[in-house]
C-alpha cells in the first residue's frame, strides 16, 4: 500500500512528491530471462538495483542481505524502452512557432510538462503513466517539424520526482526539418520558404551567421550575444548534433551536404529514402532514427503527404543496418489533428517487432529501442543496456518482448518502482 | 480502360458475373483455418472455383488437375475488411470544407481505383474496404464498398452506395453551426426536409404524376435512401453526448446507424446494444496512443454486445496494418476469433456486404489470405494473397 501509494506519487508528480532519497534496500529481480542488450541473453538470471544504478547482473550473482526479492521465473527483463523522437508532454500549440521558420534558440524542455492535467489539453500523468505502460523510461523530445529549425531537444527521463530531475541531457541536439513540413507551413503564410530552394538557403544562410558570430565573439568576447546564434555555433563547435528530419532523397542528399558543408555532426531523423544513401552514411558514421514500422511517415500530418516518402519497405531497418548504417526506431508521437501528442511510445516495442519478421534479429529489433538510441542520443554511458554501474531503469514483461500478446508487468527508473500493471 | 461503368447508375450489386481466372481450381489444404463463421479448422481444406469458394472442411477431396498450394504450419484467414478508410482519392478531394451538408457528393467521382495505395493493402491482406469523404462536413457524402485487387472496375465495386457519411462535431468556429447544439438542430432540421421533400413528391405521384413534377433535388434524393434504408448512416463521432444526439437523431427518424471512430461510445453501450447499433472503433493501430481508458473500450462494447469493426481510417494508419488495430484491441480481452471477426465477418456485415465477403464459407467469394504464423502477431508475415479465387500476391513469386 505504501508502494502503491508511492508510486502513484512518483506517476502522478505533483511538485510536493517523495523525496527522490537513496535507497538503501537493494532490490533483486531474479528467475526471468535476462536481455541485458550488452551480451547474450541470461535464462534465469539475476539483476541486483541498488541506490538508484544496477549492482549486478548475470548467472550467479549474490544477493544482498535484505534485499527485496522479485519473482521473474518465465518472464522477461530487460532495460527499459528508449523514444528517440516524441513530442509528447508538450501542448500542440507549442510544438511549432507559426510565424518563425528558424528557432535555434528555443528549448523544446521549456515546453515540456508531463505532469500536465490531462484535461488541460496537455498531456500530463495519464500520458505518462501510457509510456511507462509500454515500458518507455527514456525519450527525446523535441519540437515538430513546420519549422526548418525548431529549436533544441532534450533527453528525458519519464518518471522521477520533479521536472529538472527527469532531465539526461539538455541540450540533446538542434531539431530541423527539410521537405515538405517547413514549406507547407509557410506557403500557408504566403512567406519563405516556400520551395525546397528557399528551406536549404535559409538554413545555409544562418549557418554561415553562426559562424561569422563566433569568429566575432572569440575575437571580441563584448560582442552582443545572440542566443540562437549561440546555440547554432555550438552545433558547429559539436558539442551536440544537429538532428534532420528528412524523408525523401532530395532532403537526404541536403542535409549531407549541409553536413559536410559546415561539418557538423549530422543524426537523420524519419529516413525513409536512406537506402541509396547507406553506403554514405555508414561511412560517414550518420545514425538514423527510423519512424514506426507500421507507419513510416513521420511528419507531424493526420495524412501524410505522400510526396515526401517512396514506397513502404518493412526491411529498411534490415538493410540499413546490414550496410553498416547504425539504425534506431522511434514513434515520433505528435500531436494528432487537433489532439494532444500521442501516447504512441507505448506501442514502440509491438511495432518495432514488425521488423523482426524483415530481416531482422530479434536481438537487433530490441537494441534499435534500446542500446543503439541511447547511444545516439549520447546518453550510453547511463542507459541502454543492464549493466553495472548504468541507471537502473528496469522493465519486467510476462512474455517474449516482440508479442503483441506481451505486457509490461513492472518498471523502474533510477531504482524507483514507478509502475505496475493493473490487472 | 474504355468501360462504360459510370454510364450505368451503379448497381447496388456488381454480382460478379464474370468467372475468376475461369477453370483454374485452387485448393489450399493443410492449414489451420480460421473461417470468422465457427471454430477454427485444423489441418483443414478449402477448394476455390469460379471465384467462390465451393468446399470447406477437414475430408475434402482435392479435384484432379487443381493447383495445391500447401498451407501446412500456416494460418488462414478470410480476405481482410477496412470498414472505413480514405484511400484511392487525392487528400484535397477528401473534404469539402466550404459546405456542410452535402450528401449529394458520392466518393465515386473522386476515386482512382488504380491508385498504388490499394495494391499495398491487398499484398496486407485487405481485400475490401470501405473508402470514403472524409469528415469536413457533418454530412460528406456516399462511402463505396471496393476490392482492392484487380483493373476491372466493374468486379471490383461491390457498393457505389456504401453508405453515408455522418460527421459530428463543429466544423469551424467561424460560422453556424459553432456549437454541438447547433450542429444537432442543423441535422435534425436537414432530416426533416428531406422528409418534406419525399412527401411532396409522393403526393405528386398519388395525385397521377400528373404535370410538372416536383423539381428534384440531388442532396435530398440522397438523404432519402439513409430515411428509406435503402443506405445507412456511417457517423464519425468520439464524444459521448454526440453519440447519444445520434441515438435520439436515429430513434426520430428511423435510419440504420453505425457510429466511426467511436471513441467515447463504450461509455454508453448499453444504449447501442440494445438499438441494435453498431461500431467501427478508433483507429488503434501503433501510430494512435489513445489512453488505456480508450483502448479498452472495443474490450467493454464487445462484452455488452454491440457489434463491432477495426478500421485504419487509411492513410492515417497504413491499410495493410489493419490485422494491428484487431491485435491490440485482443490484449484488452477479446477472444482471438472474436477480434478476427473485427477485420473480417462484422466489417463485412456493417458494410452490408457480408452476403459476399468476411467469412470463408462455402458459396462466398473466394478472398484468403495465408500467414506464415498467427494472423495477429506483428512479426507474423502474409504468405499468400487469394482474391477472387486468384493467387493476387505471393510472398516469394511477385505479385499478380
Amino acid at each position: 500500500m505504501t508502494r502503491a501509494l508511492l508510486t502513484a506519487l512518483l506517476v502522478v508528480g505533483s511538485g510536493t512528491l517523495a523525496p527522490a532519497a537513496a535507497q538503501s534496500r537493494a532490490v533483486v529481480i531474479r528467475g526471468g530471462t535476462v536481455l541485458t542488450m550488452s551480451g547474450a541473453a541470461i535464462p534465469n538470471g539475476t539483476v541486483v538495483i541498488q541506490n538508484g544504478k544496477i549492482a549486478a547482473v548475470g548467472a550467479n550473482v549474490r544477493i544482498p542481505a535484505g534485499a527485496e526479492i522479485v519473482e521473474a521465473r518465465g518472464k522477461y527483463v530487460m532495460p527499459g524502452i528508449i523514444d528517440a523522437m516524441s513530442n509528447i508532454g508538450i501542448s500542440a500549440s507549442d510544438q511549432d512557432e507559426p510565424g518563425e521558420p528558424l528557432n535555434p534558440g528555443h528549448r523544446t524542455f521549456e515546453a515540456y510538462n508531463p505532469f500536465g492535467d490531462f484535461g488541460s489539453g496537455v498531456p500530463g500523468a495519464l500520458r505518462q503513466r501510457d509510456l511507462l505502460s509500454g515500458g518507455i523510461t527514456t525519450m527525446y523530445i523535441g519540437p515538430a517539424d513546420a519549422t526548418l529549425i525548431g529549436g533544441q531537444g532534450a533527453v528525458v527521463k519519464t518518471a522521477g520526482a520533479t521536472l529538472d530531475s527527469l532531465v539526461l541531457r539538455e541540450p540533446a541536439a538542434m531539431d530541423m526539418t527539410l521537405g515538405s513540413p517547413p514549406k507547407t507551413a509557410a506557403r500557408a503564410r504566403n512567406r519563405d520558404p516556400a520551395t525546397r530552394m528557399a528551406e536549404v538557403a535559409m538554413l545555409r544562410q544562418r549557418l554561415v551567421k553562426a559562424q561569422e558570430y563566433q569568429r566575432t565573439r572569440d575575437a571580441n568576447p563584448a560582442t552582443a550575444r545572440d542566443l540562437g546564434l549561440e546555440a547554432l555555433a555550438r552545433l558547429l563547435k559539436r558539442e551536440f548534433p544537429a538532428r534532420i528530419q528528412a524523408n525523401h532523397p532530395v532532403d537526404i542528399r541536403s542535409a549531407l551536404r549541409l553536413a559536410s558543408e559546415f561539418e557538423f555532426d549530422l543524426v537523420l531523423d524519419g529516413a525513409q529514402g536512406a537506402f541509396e544513401f547507406r553506403e554514405e552514411l555508414a561511412a560517414r558514421h550518420v545514425p538514423v532514427i527510423l519512424g514506426q514500422v507500421s507507419h513510416p511517415y513521420v511528419s507531424n500530418e493526420e495524412i501524410p503527404n505522400k510526396d515526401d516518402y517512396l514506397p513502404v519497405d518493412e526491411g529498411l531497418a534490415a538493410k540499413l543496418s546490414a550496410a553498416g548504417v547504425t539504425t534506431a526506431f522511434a514513434t515520433f508521437s505528435r500531436s494528432f489533428g487537433s489532439l494532444a501528442p500521442s501516447g504512441a511510445g507505448k506501442w514502440l516495442l509491438i511495432d518495432a517487432g514488425i521488423a523482426a519478421s524483415y530481416g531482422m534479429s530479434e536481438a537487433d529489433v530490441l537494441r534499435a529501442v534500446t542500446l543503439v538510441p541511447a547511444r545516439i542520443l549520447g546518453v550510453a554511458d547511463r542507459v541502454g543496456t543492464l549493466e553495472v554501474g548504468k541507471d537502473a531503469d528496469v522493465i519486467i514483461l510476462d512474455g517474449p518482448p516482440l508479442s503483441v500478446k506481451t505486457w509490461v508487468e513492472t518498471v523502474y527508473v533510477n531504482g524507483q518502482r514507478v509502475f505496475d500493471r493493473e490487472k | 480502360m474504355t468501360r462504360g461503368w459510370w454510364l450505368t447508375l451503379g448497381p447496388l450489386l456488381a454480382a460478379g458475373p464474370v468467372a475468376a481466372q475461369a477453370g483454374e481450381t485452387i485448393v489450399v489444404r493443410g492449414g489451420t483455418i480460421h473461417t470468422a463463421a465457427g471454430a477454427p479448422i485444423i489441418n483443414g481444406t478449402i477448394v476455390l472455383r469460379g471465384g467462390k469458394i465451393v468446399a470447406l472442411g477437414t475430408s475434402v477431396a482435392v479435384p484432379a488437375g487443381a493447383r495445391v498450394i500447401d498451407a501446412t504450419g500456416k494460418h488462414v484467414v478470410p480476405g481482410m475488411i477496412d470498414n472505413h478508410s480514405h484511400i484511392g482519392a487525392v487528400p484535397t478531394d477528401l473534404n469539402d470544407f466550404p459546405k456542410l451538408i452535402g450528401p449529394d457528393h458520392r466518393f465515386v467521382d473522386a476515386l482512382n481505383w488504380l491508385d498504388p495505395d490499394f495494391k499495398d493493402a491487398a499484398e496486407g491482406g485487405v481485400t475490401t474496404i470501405v473508402t470514403g469523404p472524409g469528415s469536413g462536413e457533418n454530412v460528406s457524402g456516399m462511402a463505396v464498398v471496393i476490392k482492392t485487387f484487380g483493373d476491372d472496375y466493374q468486379r471490383r465495386m461491390l457498393l457505389e452506395k456504401g453508405g453515408m457519411k455522418f460527421a459530428m462535431g463543429v466544423k469551424g468556429r467561424d460560422r453556424y453551426p459553432a456549437t454541438t447544439m447547433g450542429v444537432a438542430a442543423n441535422l435534425r432540421q436537414y432530416l426533416i426536409k428531406t422528409q418534406e421533400y419525399v412527401a411532396a413528391r409522393k403526393k405528386w405521384e398519388d395525385d397521377g404524376s400528373k404535370g410538372t413534377p416536383p423539381a428534384r433535388d440531388l442532396a435530398y434524393e440522397a438523404m432519402a435512401g439513409v430515411l428509406d434504408k435503402s443506405t445507412y448512416v456511417r457517423a464519425h463521432v468520439h464524444a459521448a453526448t454526440d453519440v447519444m444526439t445520434l441515438v435520439r437523431l436515429k430513434d426520430e427518424f428511423g435510419f440504420d446507424l453505425t457510429l466511426h471512430h467511436s471513441t467515447e461510445a463504450y461509455k454508453v453501450a448499453p444504449e447501442l446494444a440494445r438499438r441494435n447499433i453498431s461500431a467501427v472503433v478508433l483507429p488503434l493501430g501503433p501510430r494512435i496512443g489513445l489512453t488505456e481508458d480508450a483502448m479498452k473500450g472495443p474490450y467493454l462494447l464487445w462484452k455488452a454486445g454491440v457489434k463491432i469493426a477495426m478500421h485504419t481510417d487509411a492513410p492515417v494508419i497504413n491499410q495493410k496494418w489493419l490485422r494491428l488495430c484487431a491485435a491490440l484491441a485482443m490484449r484488452y480481452g477479446i477472444p482471438e476469433e472474436e477480434a478476427l471477426k473485427m477485420v473480417t465477418r462484422n466489417a463485412a456485415e456493417i458494410a452490408r456486404v457480408g452476403d459476399r465477403v468476411g467469412s470463408l464459407e462455402v458459396g462466398k467469394d473466394a478472398d484468403l489470405v495465408i500467414f506464415d504464423g498467427e494472423w495477429y502477431e506483428p512479426r507474423s508475415r502474409v504468405d499468400t494473397v487469394i482474391g477472387d479465387g486468384a493467387v493476387i500476391f505471393q510472398r516469394d513469386g511477385g505479385t499478380r
